[in-house]
């Protein structure tokens, strides 16, 4: 009897999480300034919280020695917030593969900036907005490997990212050559930089521009680029006076000129 | 507003379960394979730690506060990404087995240790006098008595090292966190892929606990 209970609550629990949280009520009212919603939730809050990389040389990195976050995507970020606040006042919070999708699920942050590629099938789950930087997907592999382009890899290892699309971008382009390679995921960079170094993949792929951060005297980025990827700003579904509000920024920092000045800041073109 | 748990998240993961039953399978052969290493190396370490011989104690004494005392993620990415560089490369699958197996051994061997403490010393010394080897009265007076005091906690032990598999996911070793992680990382769906491999890992733990308590009753341990 007493087994029977605990099976019965724990099938409870399950169903709660299957059902639970689908349903929860959105808003879309109009706030005080003529606002929608979200954005006014934001204006009151008085600072714009973002999900950035700290691990992406030129795009969202923490300097460890000035423990400052700096990069192309924290200069977007902070544009963003003067759309909103009419300040650069921006909280950020450093996410991973693995942890800004439920980071934006739960509002622990307003968006994600973090070298986020769009997919259609990512759009069902968050709101993503024109792309801001595209850029594509390319292999690093040892100097002393020999290895020249894609079909050297043929039955080799290849070392990518969690929740990177680099791994689709690869298999398709090594089909068609018909070159056999498996894939190995890691979940931060520099776990695949290891991998590389002890030999235990032999190319490490992600994004060129993210690649070329783990660049040194060992290694060398091969001049193969794969099928361009589409960075997009990810908020919540729902939040989407927020989304336009995102989008419209970004048109207008690229009709500005702002953004391809931002991008040549940080020395990604 | 789409939920982290919404409906078509979950279609997709049935869709792919093959994925799932892919990391279930390694997870379970790590698993039985790494518990085998691991008995042999508690048995052995634990008796060792009770044998009047200096040097024997010493060493398991160095092997169990070793292992014990450092992180298992250590000593798995020791395994992964340190020995290669000292040209000694071993398939992802072998560190899994070893790593989990070499880390609950040193469980194993304490447990094994305070159940042989427990025998009274004067079974040993009266086997001693019939004429027994020391593994001889181990394995046919001393191992036998301990083995029902052991067995509740060696249960738990092997629970522990089903859980402890999932340190794989970290070595890109194809288990079933590594599925979900890889899974749920494309789609981003990772509400339903943890919530599955969850509950296959309580599919797998529930009854080595229930056995636990069982055997507690048998023994009368927890009474």
């Amino acid at each position: 009897m007493k087994k029977f209970g605990i099976i019965l609550t724990s099938l409870l629990l399950v169903a709660g999480l299957v059902t639970g949280c689908g349903s929860t009520p959105t808003t879309s009212d109009k706030g005080t300034d003529g606002l929608p919603a979200d954005v006014q939730a934001i204006k009151d809050r008085g600072v714009l919280k973002v999900g950035v990389k700290v691990d992406v040389p030129n795009f969202g990195y923490k300097d460890p020695k000035t423990e400052e976050i700096t990069g192309f995507e924290i200069d977007l970020a902070k544009a963003i917030s003067k759309e909103i606040l009419g300040t650069e006042k921006i909280e950020t919070t450093a996410v991973t593969a693995k942890t800004r999708g439920p980071l934006v699920d739960s509002g622990d942050v307003d968006l994600v900036i973090a070298t986020f590629t769009v997919t259609e099938e990512r759009k069902k789950s968050y709101n993503f907005s024109d792309a801001y930087f595209t850029d594509g997907v390319k292999l690093m592999v040892k100097k002393d490997s020999g290895i020249q382009g894609l079909k050297d890899l043929n039955g080799k290892k290849i070392g990518v990212a969690q929740s990177a699309t680099s791994k689709k971008a690869i298999q398709e382009a090594a089909d068609k050559i018909e070159a056999k390679v498996t894939f190995m995921e890691f979940s931060t960079y520099p776990e695949i930089k290891a991998a590389l170094d002890s030999g235990r993949v032999d190319c490490f792929s992600v994004d060129g521009s993210i690649l070329s951060g783990y660049l040194d005297d060992t290694t060398v980025i091969l001049a193969d680029s794969f099928s361009p990827q589409d960075y997009g700003i990810a908020s919540k579904k729902g939040n989407d006076g927020l989304a336009k509000l995102v989008n419209d920024t970004i048109a207008k920092q690229k009709t500005s000129g702002e953004l391809d000045k931002m991008i040549q800041k940080w020395g990604l073109k | 507003m789409v939920g982290p748990f919404a409906w078509f998240k979950w279609e997709a993961l049935f869709r792919d379960w093959t994925v799932f039953a892919e990391g279930l399978k390694t997870t379970i052969m790590v698993a039985v394979l790494s518990l085998a290493l691991a008995l042999i190396l508690g048995i052995v370490f634990g008796v060792l730690g009770t044998s009047q011989w200096k040097l024997a104690k010493l060493v398991s004494r160095i092997y169990v506060e070793f292992i014990q005392n450092t992180p298992l993620v250590i000593q798995v990415y020791f395994l992964y990404h340190g020995l290669p560089h000292m040209d000694v490369m071993i398939p992802v699958f072998a560190v899994g087995v070893l790593g989990v197996g070499v880390y609950h051994g040193a469980y194993i061997a304490e447990v094994v240790r305070a159940g042989i403490d427990s025998i009274h010393k004067g079974q040993m010394e009266a086997a001693l006098s019939q004429g027994f080897s020391f593994w001889g009265a181990m394995r046919h007076v001393i191992l036998p008595q301990a083995s029902r005091i052991v067995l509740p906690p060696l249960t738990n032990q092997a629970v522990n090292l089903i859980k402890n598999t999932s340190v794989l996911a970290m070595v890109a070793g194809g288990d079933l966190m590594y599925r979900a992680d890889s899974w749920s990382s494309d789609n981003l769906y990772y509400g339903p892929a943890y919530v599955a491999i969850g509950l296959l890992y309580l599919l797998l733990c529930l009854p080595l606990a229930t056995l636990t308590r069982r055997l507690e009753g048998k023994t009368g341990v927890s009474s």
